[in-house]
Protein backbone atom coordinates (compact mmCIF):
# COMPACT_ATOMS: atom_id res chain seq x y z
CA UNK A 1 0.00 0.00 0.00
CA UNK A 2 2.73 2.14 1.18
CA UNK A 3 4.61 1.44 -1.74
CA UNK A 4 2.21 2.26 -4.48
CA UNK A 5 1.26 5.37 -2.43
CA UNK A 6 4.87 6.49 -2.86
CA UNK A 7 5.14 5.52 -6.44
CA UNK A 8 1.57 7.15 -7.24
CA UNK A 9 2.76 10.59 -5.90
CA UNK A 10 6.13 10.79 -7.55
CA UNK A 11 4.20 10.46 -10.57
CA UNK A 12 2.23 13.27 -10.07
CA UNK A 13 5.04 15.15 -9.06
CA UNK A 14 7.11 14.36 -11.65
CA UNK A 15 4.04 15.41 -13.83
CA UNK A 16 3.54 18.52 -12.91
CA UNK A 17 7.41 19.51 -12.24
CA UNK A 18 7.66 18.32 -16.00
CA UNK A 19 4.96 20.94 -16.63
CA UNK A 20 6.64 23.47 -15.17
CA UNK A 21 9.93 23.19 -16.49
CA UNK A 22 8.06 23.40 -19.67
CA UNK A 23 6.46 26.81 -19.00
CA UNK A 24 10.02 28.00 -18.37
CA UNK A 25 10.28 28.09 -22.32
CA UNK A 26 8.67 31.06 -24.23
CA UNK A 27 6.02 28.58 -26.87
CA UNK A 28 4.11 31.59 -27.95
CA UNK A 29 7.92 32.65 -29.54
CA UNK A 30 9.13 29.44 -30.60
CA UNK A 31 5.56 28.66 -32.36
CA UNK A 32 5.13 32.61 -33.46
CA UNK A 33 1.81 32.47 -32.09
CA UNK A 34 1.52 36.16 -31.77
CA UNK A 35 2.52 36.65 -35.50
CA UNK A 36 0.01 34.23 -36.82
CA UNK A 37 -2.51 35.66 -34.43
CA UNK A 38 -1.98 38.98 -35.52
CA UNK A 39 -1.74 38.49 -39.65
CA UNK A 40 -5.20 36.58 -39.64
CA UNK A 41 -6.54 39.35 -37.67
CA UNK A 42 -4.94 42.05 -39.99
CA UNK A 43 -6.31 40.04 -43.17
CA UNK A 44 -10.42 39.26 -41.57
CA UNK A 45 -9.86 43.32 -40.52
CA UNK A 46 -8.91 44.51 -44.46
CA UNK A 47 -12.03 41.63 -45.60
CA UNK A 48 -14.64 42.81 -43.42
CA UNK A 49 -13.78 47.03 -43.91
CA UNK A 50 -14.05 45.97 -47.46
CA UNK A 51 -17.68 44.59 -47.27
CA UNK A 52 -18.81 47.67 -46.01
CA UNK A 53 -16.87 50.34 -48.02
CA UNK A 54 -18.52 48.84 -51.09
CA UNK A 55 -21.55 48.90 -49.51
CA UNK A 56 -21.64 52.30 -47.46
CA UNK A 57 -20.39 55.63 -48.26
CA UNK A 58 -17.55 57.02 -46.21
CA UNK A 59 -17.71 60.17 -45.34
CA UNK A 60 -14.38 61.81 -45.98
CA UNK A 61 -15.01 65.36 -44.72
CA UNK A 62 -12.53 66.83 -43.32
CA UNK A 63 -14.25 68.75 -40.51
CA UNK A 64 -16.27 65.40 -39.78
CA UNK A 65 -12.86 63.21 -39.99
CA UNK A 66 -11.32 65.86 -37.88
CA UNK A 67 -13.52 66.19 -34.86
CA UNK A 68 -14.26 62.52 -34.36
CA UNK A 69 -10.51 61.98 -34.87
CA UNK A 70 -10.04 64.22 -32.14
CA UNK A 71 -12.01 62.59 -29.42
CA UNK A 72 -10.42 59.25 -29.80
CA UNK A 73 -7.04 60.55 -30.01
CA UNK A 74 -7.65 62.61 -26.40
CA UNK A 75 -9.40 58.97 -25.98
CA UNK A 76 -6.46 57.34 -26.49
CA UNK A 77 -3.78 59.79 -25.12
CA UNK A 78 -5.42 59.76 -21.99
CA UNK A 79 -5.48 55.88 -21.72
CA UNK A 80 -2.26 54.87 -23.30
CA UNK A 81 -3.59 53.24 -26.54
CA UNK A 82 -1.84 52.93 -29.21
CA UNK A 83 -3.81 55.26 -31.37
CA UNK A 84 -2.17 54.08 -34.57
CA UNK A 85 -3.83 50.70 -34.07
CA UNK A 86 -7.08 52.38 -34.46
CA UNK A 87 -8.88 52.99 -37.74
CA UNK A 88 -11.91 54.96 -37.68
CA UNK A 89 -14.13 55.00 -40.08
CA UNK A 90 -17.35 57.35 -40.63
CA UNK A 91 -20.37 55.91 -42.84
CA UNK A 92 -23.12 58.04 -43.87
CA UNK A 93 -26.21 56.23 -42.72
CA UNK A 94 -28.98 57.02 -40.82
CA UNK A 95 -28.85 53.84 -38.57
CA UNK A 96 -27.80 54.38 -34.34
CA UNK A 97 -24.52 52.32 -34.70
CA UNK A 98 -21.43 51.93 -34.10
CA UNK A 99 -19.17 48.92 -34.49
CA UNK A 100 -15.59 47.07 -33.88
CA UNK A 101 -14.32 44.98 -36.67
CA UNK A 102 -11.01 42.99 -35.97
CA UNK A 103 -7.65 44.74 -36.69
CA UNK A 104 -8.42 47.86 -35.07
CA UNK A 105 -11.20 49.26 -37.02
CA UNK A 106 -13.87 51.08 -35.54
CA UNK A 107 -17.23 52.31 -37.86
CA UNK A 108 -19.36 54.94 -36.41
CA UNK A 109 -22.65 55.63 -38.55
CA UNK A 110 -23.64 59.02 -39.04
CA UNK A 111 -27.02 58.39 -37.07
CA UNK A 112 -25.35 57.70 -33.99
CA UNK A 113 -22.98 60.57 -34.01
CA UNK A 114 -27.02 63.11 -35.40
CA UNK A 115 -28.59 61.28 -31.94
CA UNK A 116 -25.89 61.78 -29.69
CA UNK A 117 -27.45 65.23 -27.88
CA UNK A 118 -23.68 66.17 -26.71
CA UNK A 119 -20.17 64.98 -27.57
CA UNK A 120 -20.10 63.00 -24.48
CA UNK A 121 -22.58 60.71 -25.22
CA UNK A 122 -20.66 60.41 -28.34
CA UNK A 123 -17.34 59.52 -26.66
CA UNK A 124 -18.93 57.20 -24.37
CA UNK A 125 -20.24 54.91 -27.18
CA UNK A 126 -16.67 55.45 -28.94
CA UNK A 127 -15.23 54.53 -25.86
CA UNK A 128 -17.31 51.37 -25.32
CA UNK A 129 -16.34 50.12 -28.97
CA UNK A 130 -12.57 51.13 -28.44
CA UNK A 131 -12.99 48.65 -24.56
CA UNK A 132 -14.38 45.91 -27.37
CA UNK A 133 -11.05 46.06 -29.13
CA UNK A 134 -8.43 46.82 -26.28
CA UNK A 135 -10.01 43.88 -24.93
CA UNK A 136 -10.41 41.46 -27.82
CA UNK A 137 -13.61 41.13 -27.76
CA UNK A 138 -13.74 40.98 -31.78
CA UNK A 139 -11.89 38.02 -32.23
CA UNK A 140 -13.50 36.16 -29.67
CA UNK A 141 -16.40 36.51 -30.72
CA UNK A 142 -15.93 35.64 -34.20
CA UNK A 143 -14.57 32.72 -33.35
CA UNK A 144 -17.25 31.89 -31.42
CA UNK A 145 -19.81 32.55 -33.65
CA UNK A 146 -18.73 31.43 -36.97
CA UNK A 147 -15.66 29.17 -36.00
CA UNK A 148 -11.48 29.24 -36.24
CA UNK A 149 -11.62 27.26 -39.23
CA UNK A 150 -13.93 29.66 -41.06
CA UNK A 151 -11.84 32.40 -40.17
CA UNK A 152 -8.71 30.87 -41.04
CA UNK A 153 -10.49 29.12 -44.51
CA UNK A 154 -11.27 33.44 -45.44
CA UNK A 155 -7.80 34.77 -44.51
CA UNK A 156 -6.69 31.44 -47.47
CA UNK A 157 -8.85 33.06 -50.38
CA UNK A 158 -11.26 29.91 -49.83
CA UNK A 159 -14.51 31.28 -48.40
CA UNK A 160 -16.80 32.79 -50.61
CA UNK A 161 -17.43 36.68 -50.71
CA UNK A 162 -20.96 35.66 -49.16
CA UNK A 163 -19.65 34.22 -46.33
CA UNK A 164 -16.98 37.06 -45.36
CA UNK A 165 -20.50 39.15 -46.17
CA UNK A 166 -22.40 37.59 -43.58
CA UNK A 167 -19.38 37.50 -41.09
CA UNK A 168 -19.01 40.83 -41.18
CA UNK A 169 -22.86 42.11 -41.28
CA UNK A 170 -22.88 39.48 -38.17
CA UNK A 171 -20.40 41.81 -36.07
CA UNK A 172 -22.40 44.88 -36.92
CA UNK A 173 -25.96 44.07 -35.91
CA UNK A 174 -25.36 41.42 -32.82
CA UNK A 175 -24.32 42.41 -29.67
CA UNK A 176 -20.97 40.63 -27.81
CA UNK A 177 -22.12 38.31 -24.58
CA UNK A 178 -23.85 39.76 -21.71
CA UNK A 179 -20.31 39.44 -20.23
CA UNK A 180 -18.54 41.23 -22.43
CA UNK A 181 -20.58 43.71 -22.64
CA UNK A 182 -20.44 44.81 -19.19
CA UNK A 183 -16.78 44.54 -18.87
CA UNK A 184 -16.55 46.98 -22.09
CA UNK A 185 -18.99 49.41 -20.60
CA UNK A 186 -17.06 49.42 -17.23
CA UNK A 187 -13.43 50.09 -19.09
CA UNK A 188 -15.46 52.37 -21.03
CA UNK A 189 -15.86 54.49 -18.27
CA UNK A 190 -12.31 54.35 -16.69
CA UNK A 191 -11.63 55.14 -19.97
CA UNK A 192 -14.10 58.36 -19.98
CA UNK A 193 -12.50 59.57 -16.32
CA UNK A 194 -9.53 59.62 -17.81
CA UNK A 195 -10.36 61.34 -20.17
CA UNK A 196 -11.94 63.73 -18.19
CA UNK A 197 -15.22 63.26 -20.02
CA UNK A 198 -18.37 63.08 -17.99
CA UNK A 199 -19.38 59.15 -18.15
CA UNK A 200 -22.94 60.35 -17.05
CA UNK A 201 -24.00 61.55 -20.87
CA UNK A 202 -22.99 58.24 -21.91
CA UNK A 203 -25.58 56.10 -19.18
CA UNK A 204 -28.18 59.18 -20.42
CA UNK A 205 -27.62 57.93 -23.95
CA UNK A 206 -28.69 54.26 -23.20
CA UNK A 207 -31.27 55.57 -21.09
CA UNK A 208 -32.62 57.64 -23.60
CA UNK A 209 -32.79 54.89 -26.06
CA UNK A 210 -34.40 52.94 -23.77
CA UNK A 211 -37.19 54.45 -23.61
CA UNK A 212 -39.73 53.34 -26.41
CA UNK A 213 -40.95 57.09 -27.11
CA UNK A 214 -38.06 58.17 -28.26
CA UNK A 215 -38.28 59.91 -31.78
CA UNK A 216 -35.60 57.66 -33.58
CA UNK A 217 -36.67 54.67 -31.72
CA UNK A 218 -37.14 52.85 -35.15
CA UNK A 219 -33.47 53.26 -35.91
CA UNK A 220 -31.72 52.09 -32.98
CA UNK A 221 -29.60 49.33 -33.74
CA UNK A 222 -26.89 50.03 -31.18
CA UNK A 223 -29.85 49.19 -28.81
CA UNK A 224 -31.66 46.64 -30.33
CA UNK A 225 -28.38 44.78 -30.58
CA UNK A 226 -26.81 45.72 -26.83
CA UNK A 227 -29.90 44.58 -25.00
CA UNK A 228 -31.09 45.68 -21.19
CA UNK A 229 -30.17 49.35 -22.03
CA UNK A 230 -31.39 50.44 -18.49
CA UNK A 231 -29.27 47.74 -16.58
CA UNK A 232 -26.65 49.06 -18.37
CA UNK A 233 -27.36 52.80 -17.44
CA UNK A 234 -27.97 51.84 -14.31
CA UNK A 235 -24.55 49.90 -13.29
CA UNK A 236 -23.19 52.85 -16.08
CA UNK A 237 -24.14 55.53 -12.99
CA UNK A 238 -23.58 53.24 -10.24
CA UNK A 239 -19.64 52.34 -11.09
CA UNK A 240 -18.77 55.96 -12.14
CA UNK A 241 -20.19 57.33 -8.80
CA UNK A 242 -17.57 58.53 -6.74
CA UNK A 243 -15.00 58.79 -9.72
CA UNK A 244 -15.80 62.37 -10.31
CA UNK A 245 -13.30 64.62 -11.47
CA UNK A 246 -12.87 68.12 -13.86
CA UNK A 247 -15.12 67.17 -16.53
CA UNK A 248 -13.96 69.02 -19.92
CA UNK A 249 -15.39 68.84 -23.18
CA UNK A 250 -13.03 67.65 -25.96
CA UNK A 251 -14.40 69.72 -28.70
CA UNK A 252 -14.96 73.40 -28.61
CA UNK A 253 -19.18 73.81 -28.45
CA UNK A 254 -18.81 76.03 -32.64
CA UNK A 255 -16.71 72.75 -33.65
CA UNK A 256 -19.68 69.91 -32.49
CA UNK A 257 -22.06 72.10 -33.54
CA UNK A 258 -20.61 72.36 -36.74
CA UNK A 259 -20.02 69.10 -36.95
CA UNK A 260 -23.85 68.34 -36.54
CA UNK A 261 -24.72 71.20 -39.02
CA UNK A 262 -22.18 69.27 -41.73
CA UNK A 263 -23.71 65.79 -41.27
CA UNK A 264 -27.54 67.09 -41.17
CA UNK A 265 -26.94 68.01 -44.91
CA UNK B 1 10.02 1.92 -14.25
CA UNK B 2 8.98 -1.78 -15.56
CA UNK B 3 9.63 -4.78 -13.85
CA UNK B 4 9.99 -8.63 -15.51
CA UNK B 5 8.55 -10.20 -12.45
CA UNK B 6 7.61 -14.29 -11.63
CA UNK B 7 3.98 -14.74 -11.82
CA UNK B 8 2.61 -17.27 -9.22
CA UNK B 9 2.50 -19.71 -11.86
CA UNK B 10 3.46 -20.11 -15.89
CA UNK B 11 0.27 -18.76 -17.74
CA UNK B 12 -0.26 -21.02 -20.81
CA UNK B 13 -1.00 -20.14 -24.36
CA UNK B 14 -4.31 -18.46 -24.35
CA UNK B 15 -3.97 -17.07 -21.35
CA UNK B 16 -0.47 -15.26 -22.60
CA UNK B 17 -2.45 -14.35 -25.15
CA UNK B 18 -6.01 -12.67 -23.84
CA UNK B 19 -3.58 -10.64 -21.39
CA UNK B 20 -1.37 -9.19 -24.40
CA UNK B 21 -4.94 -7.78 -25.94
CA UNK B 22 -6.31 -6.87 -23.01
CA UNK B 23 -3.36 -3.76 -23.42
CA UNK B 24 -3.87 -4.07 -27.13
CA UNK B 25 -7.43 -2.67 -26.35
CA UNK B 26 -6.37 0.29 -25.14
CA UNK B 27 -3.97 0.96 -28.30
CA UNK B 28 -6.82 0.36 -30.51
CA UNK B 29 -8.38 2.49 -29.30
CA UNK B 30 -6.58 5.29 -28.74
CA UNK B 31 -7.63 5.76 -33.08
CA UNK B 32 -10.94 6.28 -31.59
CA UNK B 33 -9.76 8.24 -28.23
CA UNK B 34 -7.85 10.81 -29.17
CA UNK B 35 -10.44 13.28 -29.39
CA UNK B 36 -12.37 11.81 -26.50
CA UNK B 37 -9.68 10.67 -23.85
CA UNK B 38 -12.71 8.25 -22.01
CA UNK B 39 -12.74 6.16 -25.38
CA UNK B 40 -9.61 4.22 -23.91
CA UNK B 41 -10.94 3.75 -20.36
CA UNK B 42 -14.48 2.22 -21.29
CA UNK B 43 -12.37 -0.44 -24.45
CA UNK B 44 -10.40 -1.45 -21.46
CA UNK B 45 -12.92 -1.04 -19.01
CA UNK B 46 -15.65 -3.61 -20.80
CA UNK B 47 -12.17 -6.02 -21.54
CA UNK B 48 -11.97 -6.04 -17.82
CA UNK B 49 -15.35 -7.26 -17.27
CA UNK B 50 -15.52 -9.69 -20.02
CA UNK B 51 -12.40 -11.41 -18.64
CA UNK B 52 -13.97 -11.31 -14.98
CA UNK B 53 -13.97 -15.02 -14.63
CA UNK B 54 -10.80 -15.68 -16.62
CA UNK B 55 -7.81 -17.06 -15.09
CA UNK B 56 -5.66 -15.42 -12.50
CA UNK B 57 -3.12 -14.13 -14.75
CA UNK B 58 -5.60 -12.44 -17.03
CA UNK B 59 -7.11 -10.96 -14.65
CA UNK B 60 -4.13 -9.23 -13.13
CA UNK B 61 -3.31 -7.73 -16.22
CA UNK B 62 -6.52 -6.53 -17.06
CA UNK B 63 -6.79 -4.30 -14.00
CA UNK B 64 -3.35 -3.34 -14.93
CA UNK B 65 -4.30 -2.26 -18.11
CA UNK B 66 -7.35 -0.51 -16.44
CA UNK B 67 -5.70 1.18 -14.03
CA UNK B 68 -3.17 2.75 -16.05
CA UNK B 69 -5.58 4.17 -18.42
CA UNK B 70 -6.90 6.23 -15.54
CA UNK B 71 -4.21 8.69 -15.33
CA UNK B 72 -3.96 9.19 -18.62
CA UNK B 73 -7.91 9.65 -18.44
CA UNK B 74 -7.09 12.27 -16.06
CA UNK B 75 -3.98 14.29 -17.47
CA UNK B 76 -6.29 13.99 -21.33
CA UNK B 77 -9.29 15.26 -19.93
CA UNK B 78 -7.66 18.15 -18.52
CA UNK B 79 -5.79 19.27 -21.95
CA UNK B 80 -9.18 17.91 -23.87
CA UNK B 81 -11.02 20.89 -21.85
CA UNK B 82 -8.38 23.29 -21.94
CA UNK B 83 -8.41 23.11 -25.48
CA UNK B 84 -12.47 23.04 -25.98
CA UNK B 85 -12.52 26.18 -23.66
CA UNK B 86 -9.67 27.63 -26.01
CA UNK B 87 -11.60 27.15 -29.29
CA UNK B 88 -14.53 28.23 -28.03
CA UNK B 89 -14.76 30.02 -24.81
CA UNK B 90 -12.71 33.26 -23.79
CA UNK B 91 -8.88 31.01 -22.94
CA UNK B 92 -6.27 32.29 -25.17
CA UNK B 93 -3.54 30.26 -26.20
CA UNK B 94 -0.47 30.72 -23.62
CA UNK B 95 2.88 29.49 -23.05
CA UNK B 96 1.73 27.10 -20.12
CA UNK B 97 -1.32 25.56 -22.15
CA UNK B 98 1.78 24.38 -24.74
CA UNK B 99 3.42 23.26 -21.96
CA UNK B 100 0.53 21.26 -20.71
CA UNK B 101 0.47 19.71 -24.16
CA UNK B 102 3.91 19.33 -24.56
CA UNK B 103 3.94 17.15 -21.29
CA UNK B 104 0.81 15.08 -21.66
CA UNK B 105 2.27 14.21 -25.18
CA UNK B 106 5.26 12.56 -23.37
CA UNK B 107 3.40 10.90 -21.02
CA UNK B 108 1.15 9.44 -23.24
CA UNK B 109 3.98 9.01 -25.37
CA UNK B 110 5.75 6.74 -22.48
CA UNK B 111 2.93 5.43 -21.70
CA UNK B 112 2.04 4.16 -25.27
CA UNK B 113 5.83 2.63 -25.31
CA UNK B 114 5.16 0.99 -22.38
CA UNK B 115 2.15 -0.55 -23.86
CA UNK B 116 3.94 -1.72 -26.79
CA UNK B 117 6.77 -3.27 -24.51
CA UNK B 118 4.35 -5.08 -22.65
CA UNK B 119 1.89 -6.27 -24.98
CA UNK B 120 5.39 -8.28 -26.59
CA UNK B 121 5.87 -9.03 -23.15
CA UNK B 122 2.60 -10.56 -21.78
CA UNK B 123 2.21 -12.34 -25.00
CA UNK B 124 5.37 -14.63 -24.19
CA UNK B 125 4.02 -15.17 -21.19
CA UNK B 126 6.64 -12.84 -18.70
CA UNK B 127 4.83 -11.34 -15.94
CA UNK B 128 5.20 -7.51 -16.79
CA UNK B 129 4.92 -4.78 -13.81
CA UNK B 130 4.49 -1.09 -13.88
CA UNK B 131 6.11 1.25 -11.94
CA UNK B 132 3.06 2.50 -9.36
CA UNK B 133 0.21 0.31 -11.15
CA UNK B 134 1.87 -2.84 -10.37
CA UNK B 135 1.81 -2.82 -7.18
CA UNK B 136 -1.82 -1.24 -7.36
CA UNK B 137 -2.69 -3.92 -9.15
CA UNK B 138 -1.37 -6.56 -6.58
CA UNK B 139 -3.70 -5.01 -4.17
CA UNK B 140 -6.47 -5.63 -5.67
CA UNK B 141 -5.99 -8.67 -7.48
CA UNK B 142 -4.68 -11.18 -4.79
CA UNK B 143 -4.29 -13.68 -7.12
CA UNK B 144 -0.87 -13.10 -7.76
CA UNK B 145 0.61 -14.11 -3.99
Amino acid sequence: MRKSFIQGLITILLFFATWYALTQINWMNIFKVQQVTDKTEQKIGELFWEVFKKSEKEIKNTHVVNSVDSVVTHICKSNKIDRSKLKIHVLDKGDINAFALPNGHLIIYSGLILNSDNQEELAGVICHEIAHIELNHVMKKLVKEIGLSVLISMTTGNSSAEVIKEAAKMLSSSAFDRSLEKEADIKAVDYLVNANVNPEPFADFLFKLSDTEHEATKYFTWISTHPDSRERAEYIIQYSKGKETEYKPVLSIETWDKLITILEY
Amino acid sequence: MIHIKQFSYKPGEHEAETASNSYLMSLIAIIVGLPLPIVNLISTLIFYLGNRKATSFVRWHCTQALLSQLSMLLINSFGFWWTISIIFRDETISSKFIAYIIAALIFNLTEFIATIYTIIQTRKGIHVEWWFYGPLTNLICKTNS
